[in-house]
């Protein structure tokens, strides 16, 4: 509850206002600039002049002198006094009567203006009319009426009358809002319209009446059992009450604190959420008042003010206590105090790290997430409370004076370990929010080294995206860390990402030859992706070696899966590769298919090399004892594959050992090279007696090649006739005359034809002799058909079963073909007469 | 300052000391149920409901207050008037005592009759039945014309177990600040409603049973 946010400093003391008088009492003041005017129950009116000064320490006293006084004869207290400084004036409450006095020599005004039977009056702070050298007024009469009047330097011009229900004991008045204490309510009274609205009772015997204008359109009352309402000019409440205590003489309010005094304390209650925040023991005070946002209050025989603590101290002080809302409401309200945007905002910022820090202390992350948002902190900052996790040749010296006492995070868990993970975790998911946002701005590389340190601790898979793309993650103290903890596999990203491709590699080769266990790693197919992207040959060199041992198939890759727009280079120029390669047979076919058919490059050795090194796999596995007949296939058609697409290679050579064997597909592709077509037809024919194969050829090696091919076709044409026409070969007639080009011949096709249409003829014929057998055989089968089912069969009751001879309880039965009725059930086969044991033959008879 | 905002609708709750007025709104707002201090005066909480702010005025219930009472009623757009289920007493002084405070409410001020404490009513032992309820709620209602609420204002709630607190308010906003379903919506999805989602499992958990 407490806050220290006023202080009391005598202003002016008992000494200098009594004079010889013992008995003068202090009934009332104001202070305008640097009059203070104070009226005495003798009927005195006291000028004094008042000079505040600070001491360098910052501390508030006050010179005052005392400039005169006037005696106003009626040895009735002065009740009031409120001074209009553009009139040069003060208005004074004596006797009932409002009379004006000049502000400097005292004397009344020549006019003699006066209002008589007055209770009580107020200045109107908010008028409607602007004239600078009048002031508006509010007059409480001891009847029932309320007038209004102007204020001049020398007349009081009444305005209107406000007739009220009971006489009103006091007054304030805002634009045309007249809120008034009655005997026993408040009420609010429109000047213009005469409207009156009853606000709420209250008991004017048992308590002061206080009504006090706060802010445009609003008013402070005090309230039935001792509560400070707060009524708008429309007689609603915006606000709680406050809880006062009891005997309230006179309130003031300075934004945002509201002080009442009573016989013995000054109260102080925030406006912001209405608690209590001060109590300042004060006895015997007598008014109280703010004037010009300064306060001041007098007891019986002395002045003091009301020194507002800084802001700035109230808010330490609230946040020494760990009262973080507490203290940023208050910063919220500071700027109100003429501070400009910019200090104030600086000065807000400074208070949100040092509640934000606080609230981290208590664990209240969510909180303390939000406030180092807002305030937005130097990330380091926070950084700085773990230790380690700065990099290490980052210089930061937290900021002077320190935004809070944590040494690092270790105290706050006091070593408990699950209460660090938490700190961490939330280091870790505010570091991922403001990555990469405004507020992460010039601290990429600390954000990152601190993120890929709480990863790498807790190897989590975000590790890998982290250091993989943009990454603000030096190689500094991060290899050291990664290492500590084992994240070998980023820690070779890392080094890739700054171009450290040696150490990355080193790095990985080290994972797949000591079996360092790091589960990130995906293994050697990575390391090959990444030589094959490498730009950087001399490395591919270095590396190549191992990476093939380890595994031909997969590092092969590392030549064959160059980037698409890779310049030529002397160290991976195809033949120097070539000749590497040599003790790695299947790396070498892979590389030379990627030359060959991928890379499309037209080199007859490499052709050549490939034809024979697949010639080669096809005769091992020839040679090999029990081996699949597929794993044979897929070799040959590899070959024959790569015999047929390409023209470069050396044919001879190939021919040749193909020759020695006896492959004769090949052979017949070979020989189609080398446009020795008979030779071709004639394996393809005669040997294979493949003659899909033979028809295939022939088109393939005719295909698209007319007109410039004709001769070369014709070539192909003699023995393809020759093929249909020789009576070795049994073709399917339908289509070969689909394949048969038009313009063909029938004289050169007579023989194949004239055989055709025989062979046609003799199966059309065949056919129709086995059709009227066939149609015979039916009439036959018919006749027995009919025969047998010719007689009927009769059923009574003395027929009995050939077999069991006993009668017939169903309506089935079975009747053989020879007239012998059974029993179904004594029907054993149906094929065999049970009673003759005849035969009857299944087809006909 | 929050409270210095001008409210799109004023709420006020009026009834008898110790009916369970604050705890009600507490339960609202907070969610939870806590033990309260008597209110001095009056107290205030600000509400949003979709794009409106919402004033929700609680008063003290004793009678030395009634004259602050009324004078917080100004203005009100809808007034809760609670009673204690368990006190048939704090029923009839709804009629009596707090009816007459809303007369410098709005003209149209909708009233809506709540049964606190419903979590403390034995079987057999209530006196007061929803009918009568919800006559009262009728009959404090006829200045306006009720055909678009859904159903007379009248709700049981116990602000321990939370049941039909929050009902209470929605069916105020509803009828007092209109939301449409999408605006209702994306105001849901400001706010994380773990209350909702219990209630959700509840009843998936009692599926499972039968």
């Amino acid at each position: 509850m407490s806050i220290k946010a006023f202080e009391l400093v005598p202003a002016i003391e008992r000494v200098k206002l009594m004079s010889d008088k013992a008995k003068t009492q202090i009934e009332c003041i104001d202070v305008c600039g640097k009059n203070v005017y104070i009226g005495t129950n003798d009927c005195f009116v006291v000028h004094y002049s008042i000079e505040e000064v600070t001491s360098p320490s910052g501390r508030v006293s006050y010179k005052t002198e005392k400039q005169g006084h006037k005696y106003l004869t009626v040895k009735k207290p002065v009740i009031q006094i409120k001074s209009a400084s553009a009139l040069n004036r003060i208005m004074v409450l004596c006797d009932n009567t409002l009379t004006l006095l000049n502000m400097f020599d005292l004397e009344p005004v020549v006019t003699g203006a006066k209002v008589k039977s007055v209770s009580h009056f107020c200045i109107n702070e908010n008028p409607i009319r602007t004239n600078p050298f009048s002031v508006e007024i509010c007059v409480a009469l001891k009847k029932k009426t309320i007038q209004l009047y102007t204020v001049t330097e020398d007349r009081l011009m009444h305005l209107r009358d406000l007739s009220v229900p009971d006489p009103a004991v006091a007054v304030g008045i805002d634009g045309i809002h007249v809120c008034a204490a009655l005997s026993t309510q408040y009420c609010m009274v429109n000047s213009e319209t005469g409207q009156l609205t009853d606000l709420f009772p209250f008991d004017s015997e048992h308590q002061n009446a206080i009504v006090k204008r706060i802010s445009k359109e609003e008013f402070l009352l005090s309230g039935p059992s001792a509560l400070g309402m707060f009524v708008t000019s429309a007689g609603i409440s915006q606000r709680p009450p406050m809880q006062w205590s009891d005997n309230l003489l006179s309130v003031g309010y300075v934004h945002p604190y509201i002080l009442a005094m009573n016989d013995e304390f000054i109260t102080v209650h925030s406006i912001l959420d209405q608690q209590q925040k001060q109590a300042i023991p004060f006895q015997g005070g007598v008014a109280l008042d703010d004037f010009d946002g300064r306060l001041f209050v007098a007891s019986g025989r002395e002045v003091y003010s009301l020194v507002p603590v800084p802001f700035e101290k109230q808010i330490q002080a609230l946040l020494a206590d760990k009262r973080v809302t507490e203290a940023l409401e208050l910063a919220k309200n500071a700027n109100r105090t003429g501070m400009s945007r910019d200090k104030f905002l600086k000065m807000y910022r400074r208070i949100q790290q040092q509640a934000a820090f606080i609230q981290l202390a208590q664990k209240e992350f969510d909180e303390a997430r939000e406030l180092l948002r807002e305030s937005e902190i130097d990330i380091r900052e926070l950084i700085s409370l773990y230790p380690h996790l700065l990099p290490s040749n980052c210089n930061f010296t937290r900021s002077v004076p320190a935004l809070h006492e944590i040494a690092d995070v270790n105290q706050l868990a006091k070593g408990d370990n699950s209460v660090i993970m938490d700190y961490k975790y939330f280091l870790r998911t505010y570091l991922e929010e403001i990555r990469g946002t405004k507020d992460a701005y010039g601290f990429k590389q600390e954000i990152d080294i601190a993120l890929l340190k709480l990863y790498a601790e807790t190897n989590s898979p975000e590790l890998l995206t982290l250091v993989a793309v943009d990454t603000g993650c030096d190689l500094h103290d991060c290899v050291d860390w990664l290492e500590k903890y084992g994240r070998f596999h980023v820690l070779g990203i890392l080094y890739k990402y700054h171009g450290e491709y040696d150490k990355a590699l080193s790095v990985w080769t080290r994972l797949v030859d000591d079996g360092v266990k790091d589960e990130a790693f995906p293994g050697l197919p990575f390391i090959v992706e990444v030589l094959a992207n490498l730009s950087d040959h001399d490395l591919v060199w270095k590396y190549i070696d191992w990476v093939l041992e380890k595994d031909e198939e997969l590092g092969v890759k590392v030549l064959t899966e160059r980037p698409a727009n890779e310049p030529p280079s002397e160290r991976l120029r195809p033949d120097a590769v070539i000749d590497y390669l040599h003790r790695f047979p299947k790396a070498v076919i892979t590389y030379l298919e990627y030359l060959v058919f991928q890379r499309k490059l037209e080199k007859e050795t490499y052709h050549t090399h490939l034809a024979v090194l697949y010639m080669d796999n096809v005769l091992q596995l020839m040679k090999k004892e029990n081996v699949k007949k597929e794993e044979l296939d897929m070799a040959r058609s590899k070959l024959r594959h790569m015999l047929q697409l390409s023209n470069l290679y050396r044919v001879q050579l190939i021919l040749g050992k193909a020759k020695e064997t006896d492959m004769h597909a090949e052979c017949a592709i070979l020989y189609g090279k080398l446009e020795e077509h008979d030779k071709a037809l004639r394996i393809l024919v005669h040997k294979l007696k493949d003659y899909g194969a033979a028809e295939n050829y022939c088109l393939v090696n005719s295909q698209g090649k007319e007109p410039s091919y004709r001769k070369r076709r014709d070539t192909l044409v003699t023995p393809a006739v020759a093929l249909l026409n020789s009576s070795v070969a049994e073709f399917d007639t339908i289509k070969v005359l689909q394949l048969l080009p038009d313009n063909w011949s029938v004289g050169l096709l007579s023989q194949f034809l004239t055989r055709a249409v025989r062979s046609s003829m003799h199966s059309s014929r065949m056919t129709r002799i086995e059709r009227m057998m066939s149609r015979v055989e039916n009439l036959r089968s018919k006749e027995t058909c009919i025969e047998l089912q010719r007689d009927p069969v009769v059923m009574n009751e003395e027929r009995l079963c050939a077999v069991c001879k006993r009668a017939f309880n169903d309506p089935t039965f079975v009747r053989y073909p020879n007239g012998v009725v059974t029993h179904v059930h004594c029907a054993k086969n149906k094929f065999i007469c049970p009673v003759t044991g005849r035969l009857f033959s299944s087809g006909h008879s | 300052m929050s409270s210095k905002k001008k409210a799109d609708l004023k709420v006020i709750i009026l009834g008898d000391y110790n009916v369970g007025k604050t705890s009600l709104i507490c339960r609202y707002i907070e969610g939870k149920f806590k033990q309260q201090e008597p209110t001095i005066g009056a107290a205030f909480f600000l509400k949003q409901w979709g794009p409106y702010n919402v004033a929700v005025w609680d008063t003290a219930g004793d009678e030395k207050y009634v004259g602050l009472s009324r004078f917080y009623c100004r203005s009100a757009g809808a007034a809760i008037l609670a009673y204690d289920i368990t006190e048939p007493k704090t029923f009839e002084s709804l009629w009596a005592r707090f009816t007459p405070m809303l007369v410098d409410a709005n003209e149209d001020c909708i009233r809506i009759v709540v049964a606190t404490k419903s979590d403390l009513l034995q079987p057999g032992s209530r006196e007061i039945t929803i009918e009568e309820g919800k006559k009262l709620a009728r009959e404090m209602n006829e200045h306006i014309d009720l055909s678009k609420a859904p159903f007379e204002p009248f709700f049981e709630t116990s602000s321990r177990t939370g049941e039909g607190v929050k009902e209470v308010f929605d069916y105020i906003f509803q009828y007092c600040l209109p939301l449409s379903a999408e605006q209702k919506q994306r105001h849901q999805h400001e706010v994380v409603d773990l209350t909702d989602d219990s209630g959700v499992k509840r009843a998936q958990k009692s599926k499972c049973g039968c």
